[in-house]
């Protein structure tokens, strides 16, 4: 583990890693919890009387099946803000955390290149989210009888966890990017919180305006879970962008770290 | 004799804030150069330039014989470098930082590591944030000398370390000299610099105002001399005497300043009977304020020297 900064990152930040990804499964097991008593005939009746517009904007239509549940509880709102906080504070780290701590001289007065040292801090991003998703697809797929999930399925649970995975390493990435931009922690998490709030707004409100219609596309939580991965399986054209779109970002990071100067 | 360290000019600008002005730079082969000066005269900024962690705004500057940002890695590998804030994670122990920069440096046996460890009395098996500052800062002496680099970079090295240290760290200085090794270190404080160094560069204000081999520092230098006679002398018999000056009398206690040869002086005061003689060492201290004060007068001294 220590013979790479690939590997020195994952090792100095295994307890963390170990941590978000036990809260992350224990959030999701226990939503799934309660689904059994989400599912009667009543809780329809009561969903119906709320405006369709009102519940497509809190993501909670169809609240009543099992992919529509989860949907917009663990994998709609608050597993997808844990993961973006958990991989956002991996991206911010990477570069802007360590410089505005001090860090970075004594590694870049070693034999690395800049773009190492940002790709393998990319990759120990990549290996440490896709530890949350394992963890947080056995914890589902553990809850699947308990919690009366089976229409969901396996590969649904996978594809969906994936896709959630991808959607924090754009995050990441991001974190990873504007942190290299600027050497600033602050401005970093301020970009991710900013964008991950007008990406939310953006898949979810945006279909309601004529005019902002657009900036659904725009948005990688459409991406995530606009094509219904829980309900329809793996959406591999959406995957695919939240892919470019994490590569795209490490590429901007890579490029902007190798121009600027180190701050002490 | 070939540079190690050759600047040309080499600027620095932070924004419309000076980091470096104009500095030229030669540090050959082999030697301890010793760069002086106060804080916020330049001296980390130059250091930071010559390691590629900021890029300049102007001027030149060849490390080992490449350009700090074209040499990349394969230059890097051939230096050690102490910051002059020494700042790790701390929640790791010395021992698995020093083992991965190792790593990093293509491997570093441990007994090495061990070896300067145990010479500096450091323990490695505690976590870095239940350190002193200068066991962190053994720490970073550890990194910087472990892998034998041809060019040791020292910003501030011995800050934080304690007096037995410091000669402990002198000594490490003068066996790498011996190996072979160019060191190139920075100091606000001259006593530091002044056992080890061949040669001295002082900066001040983003320029280099002086460069002078030590002991040529330390010939023109003045000293502090004090005579006890058996009995009280008058001042008369001692002024005017030649490099004498600042002479006082207290009794039969005769104080002075004396640049330059002491003939003249003892001669004259062999003419008394004599208890005991102190001269105080010639102070780099002094020196360094004689360039740092009086600017005009130290360009031109130090264009003689050259």
């Amino acid at each position: 583990m220590l013979r790479s900064v690939f590997g020195k990152s994952l090792w100095d930040q295994r307890r963390g890693i170990a941590v978000w990804s036990v809260a992350i499964a224990a959030v999701g097991v226990l939503y799934a919890a309660f689904y059994p008593s989400m599912n009667n005939p009543d809780m329809q009746a009561a969903m119906d009387a709320f405006p369709p517009e009102l519940l497509e904007a809190l993501g909670m239509t169809d609240i009543t099946s099992a992919a529509g549940y989860l949907g917009s509880t663990t994998y709609g709102i608050l597993g997808p803000i844990l993961m973006i906080i958990f991989a956002g504070g991996l991206g911010v780290r990477a570069v802007a955390g360590d410089e505005e701590a001090g860090r970075m001289d004594v590694l870049l007065a070693h034999p690395v290149e800049r773009w190492a040292v940002v790709l393998q801090r990319a990759a120990a991003m990549v290996v440490a989210i896709a530890v949350a998703c394992v963890v947080l697809f056995l914890a589902m797929l553990a809850a699947t009888g308990p919690a009366q999930l089976e229409d969901i399925g396996a590969a649904n649970f996978a594809a969906t966890t994936l896709q959630m995975g991808l959607l924090g390493l754009v995050f990441g990435s991001l974190g990873l990017a504007v942190g290299a931009l600027t050497g600033s922690r602050g401005i970093a998490w301020g970009a991710v919180a900013l964008v991950a709030v007008l990406s939310y707004l953006a898949n979810t409100l945006g279909p309601t305006v004529d005019w902002l219609e657009w900036t659904q596309s725009a948005s990688a939580f459409f991406y995530y879970s606009g094509g219904r991965p829980l309900a329809n399986g793996l959406q591999v054209t959406d995957a695919l962008v939240l892919v470019a779109m994490a590569v795209a970002l490490v590429a901007i990071a890579i490029l902007a770290f190798r121009r600027r100067d180190v701050a002490v | 004799m070939t540079a190690v360290i050759q600047t040309q000019q080499l600027a620095k600008y932070y924004g419309k804030r000076r980091g470096l002005e104009s500095l030229d730079l030669e540090v050959r082969a082999g030697e301890i150069y010793g760069f002086l000066g106060p804080n916020g005269a330049g001296k980390t900024t130059t250091i930071r330039l010559l390691l590629d962690l900021l890029r300049p705004t102007g001027g030149t500057a060849t490390v080992l014989g490449a350009d700090p940002h074209a040499g990349g890695a394969a230059l890097r590998r051939r230096l050690g470098y102490l910051p002059g804030d020494f700042v790790v994670d701390g929640g790791q122990t010395g021992r698995e930082l020093l083992t991965h920069l190792g790593h990093l440096r293509g491997g570093v046996p441990r007994e090495r590591i061990d070896g300067i460890a145990d010479r500096l009395e450091l323990d490695l098996k505690a976590r870095i944030r239940s350190l002193s500052k200068g066991n962190r800062q053994k720490i970073g002496l550890v990194q910087a000398f472990m892998h034998e680099p041809e060019l040791l970079i020292l910003d501030e090295p011995t800050s934080g370390l304690d007096p037995l240290l410091q000669q402990t760290f002198l000594e490490m200085v003068r066996e790498a000299k011996a190996a072979g090794q160019t060191v190139f270190m920075s100091s606000h404080v001259l006593s530091e610099v002044q056992h080890s160094a061949d040669r001295v560069g002082i900066i001040r204000d983003g320029r280099m105002v002086a460069v002078e081999a030590v002991e040529t520092l330390r010939r023109r230098s003045v000293r502090h001399v004090e005579i006890h006679f058996d009995n009280p002398v008058a001042p008369d018999a001692f002024v005017g005497l030649p490099g004498v000056s600042e002479v006082r009398v207290d009794g039969s206690v005769l104080r002075c300043r004396l640049a330059g040869r002491a003939d003249g002086l003892v001669k004259m005061a062999a003419r008394y009977p004599v208890e005991s003689i102190l001269v105080a060492e010639p102070d780099l201290e002094e020196l360094f304020f004689t360039y740092y004060h009086a600017n005009g007068e130290a360009r031109e001294e130090a264009t003689d020297a050259a």
